[in-house]
């Protein structure tokens, strides 16, 4: 339907009926009052006497509170009407659109308008005498045969109804939660809380949800239309679509991205073990710039195994299966891992690498392998956009109950739209496209690893400037009774890359 | 103290490169490709340290680690048993094998100075 942008909006028929009704009242008013002073001159009192005009003012008075009284009265419905159509067809107004489950509309029949309005009005359909044969079915029972979950909140949204199907788990406190997992999305109670006080109806629809790994073994993935309606005796009302046999074949246990880890780490184990021996077995010998050769050999390998490590980690996390594991660790400790390999990096590409990472931060809760990893693509970034020449800064402070990691560059930088999207997965900003090669995963996986970790990350940039990413660290102090109590630590082990080695010094004391 | 190696280890570069490194640094390494072969020699002979790769043929780095130490029986006590593999195990059998073992490397991540790096301070823990 075309709309003629001349067209009168709701609000103005709402203005021009009431300069209507106003200018009769007055009208009525007015005549009532004339008509009442010429009757009380020729019959009763005098126009000259002051009880004429007490008489007068206190009829004018009456007629006045009348009036406003009458004009409320006569208007309200239509007030409501308007809302109530303005918030159907999307007009922007002031006015709270009224709730057709108000206990109030439902006593007087107003209801039945307003769901008319809205759109959902059923007329009551009285039971034909074929309907009275069919047996009753109990609805929990036919509901408990369906392989779509339901699950039905109150006002509170507390579960008041949940089929078999539905993946409900119990907590500490004895009460039922949903076990799902919406990792970047926003869950069906973030956006609840978001609309409940806005809109009277709202539908939203989710794909591919899964459960939660940590409480519900066996994986399923759902598609979830949620139905909200205000005020309404199953306020929110959730179906869960079991879609796993659709999505899962993706997912079948790690089963692809395993024999995809194994095949492309292979020749990455030889390239870059072999180049270490050549690098131990060679270095005397090297003439002219063959040291920088083969240095641009090993920087090379590195940051090969470094993207696929990324690519294997999106498609863990992306399947629910990225783990880590959180132990006392310092952030000059998790950067000497990697420091050489930075400082290659760094060197191969004509960068200055200033690491300022003071010895007496306090320990942070963080899982070695995957912390390097995060620091290591913030420093090939900052290579990346910055110029031949420039240098690139790695330092740590503590801010509260974190420890902030911060990689900074005075390279290309990025204008404000750019870094909000920054995070996204295979997110690369127009002109880097050309530019620069990458993959467009490591900020996605970075933020990832830190958020597992229970920090954050951001960017700050300016055009032309340059750019700082920062990511926090809890302080392990603040968080070693939560790791203890869900038995994330485990002190005997050496963290080396992805994998470990017993401590067994501990065992001795 | 650890001097005698067992490195069950299918791909020849792989192996090769392992087995020179670790012989160059004065260890006694004995190689072997296959799955069978890996067991015969883990139970045949008392080795300090078994570097055991996962996929391997005919029989599988968890099925060996099975037979060789399992809830009933540790045929093999005095050895240390190091998992080197570049398979993503699911989580379940990668806890269940790390359970049994003193360490867990992914290879790709370990060059063969590392290695031996890792080796000492194994051996340095006894």
């Amino acid at each position: 339907m075309a709309i003629d942008p001349a067209s009168k909006t709701l609000r103005e028929y709402k203005q021009y009926y009431y300069r209507k009704v106003i200018l009769v009242l007055l009208s009525a008013s007015a005549c009532i009052i004339l008509g009442l002073g010429i009757a009380l001159h020729f019959t009763a009192i005098s126009i000259s006497q002051l009880n004429f005009w007490i008489i007068i003012l206190i009829t004018a008075i009456l007629q006045i509170i009348f009036s406003i009284s009458i004009v409320k009265i006569i208007a309200a419905p239509l007030n409501k009407i308007l809302a109530a159509l303005s918030h159907k067809i999307g007009e922007p107004t002031t006015d709270t659109p009224p709730n057709p489950n108000d206990k109030r509309y439902e006593k007087t029949g107003f209801k039945t308008a307003l769901q008319a309005i809205y759109g959902d009005y059923q007329p009551e359909q009285k039971p034909t005498s074929d309907n009275d044969d069919k047996p009753k079915i109990p609805l929990t029972q036919a509901l408990n045969q369906a392989s779509t979950g339901v699950v039905i909140l109150n006002s509170n949204q507390k579960i008041i109804f949940a089929n078999s199907a539905a993946p409900i788990s119990r907590n500490a406190k004895g009460e039922d939660f949903l076990a799902l997992d919406f990792l970047n999305e926003p869950s069906i109670f973030d956006w609840l809380h978001e609309i409940s006080n806005e809109k009277i109806k709202a539908e939203r629809r989710w794909q591919r949800i899964s459960t939660n790994p940590d409480v519900i073994q066996k994986t399923r993935i759902f598609d979830i239309i949620v139905s909200f309606e205000k005020g309404a005796a199953a306020e929110t009302v959730i179906f869960l679509i079991d879609k796993s046999k659709g999505y899962l074949p993706e997912e079948e246990d790690l089963n692809f991205i395993s024999f995809a880890a194994h095949e492309l780490r292979g020749p990455i184990t030889v390239i870059r073990g072999y180049l270490d021996i050549i690098n131990e077995e060679f270095s005397g010998r090297l003439q002219g710039d063959e040291r920088q050769l083969l240095d641009r050999l090993v920087v090379s390998s590195n940051r090969l195994s470094s993207y696929i490590d990324n690519i294997l980690n999106v498609a863990r996390y992306d399947r629910h299966h990225l783990k880590v594991y959180l132990l006392e660790d310092t952030v000059a400790n998790i950067y000497a891992s990697i420091a050489d390999d930075m400082q290659l990096r760094a060197s191969t590409q004509h960068r200055m690498l200033n690491v300022n990472i003071p010895d007496d931060l306090p320990t942070v809760a963080a899982d070695h392998g995957s912390i390097g990893e995060v620091i290591g693509n913030l420093i090939d970034n900052a290579i990346k956009y910055s110029f031949e020449g420039g240098s690139v800064t790695v330092s740590a402070e503590k801010k509260g109950d974190f420890v902030e990691v911060s990689v900074a560059d005075n390279g290309i930088g990025m204008p404000a739209n750019v870094v909000d999207n920054l995070f996204h997965k295979f997110y690369r900003s127009h002109r880097s496209r050309e530019a620069v090669a990458g993959t467009g995963i490591g900020l996605y996986i970075c933020k990832a690893f830190v958020e597992s970790h229970g920090g954050s990350i951001i960017a700050r940039s300016r055009e032309n400037e340059g750019s700082v990413f920062s990511f926090t660290l809890p302080i392990y102090a603040t968080v070693k009774d939560k790791l203890l109590e869900d038995g994330q630590l485990n002190n005997q082990l050496i963290r080396k890359g992805g994998g470990w080695i017993k401590n067994h010094a501990m065992y001795k004391g | 103290m650890i001097k005698t190696i067992l490195c069950v280890e299918d791909d020849r570069f792989i192996g090769e490169m392992y087995v020179r490194s670790l012989q160059k640094a004065g260890y006694d390494v004995t190689w072997v490709v296959d799955g069978n072969d890996g067991l015969v020699a883990a139970r045949n002979q008392n080795f300090d340290l078994i570097i055991l790769d996962l996929m391997l043929p005919e029989q599988r780095g968890d099925q060996i680690l099975d037979a060789l130490r399992n809830n009933n029986v540790d045929l093999v006590p005095n050895s240390k048993i190091l998992i080197m593999t570049n398979f993503e195990q699911d989580e379940a059998s990668r806890k269940s094998v790390m359970s049994r073992v003193d360490g867990y490397l992914i290879k790709a991540d370990i060059t063969p100075r590392n290695l031996i790096d890792v080796v000492k301070q194994m051996s340095s823990d006894d």
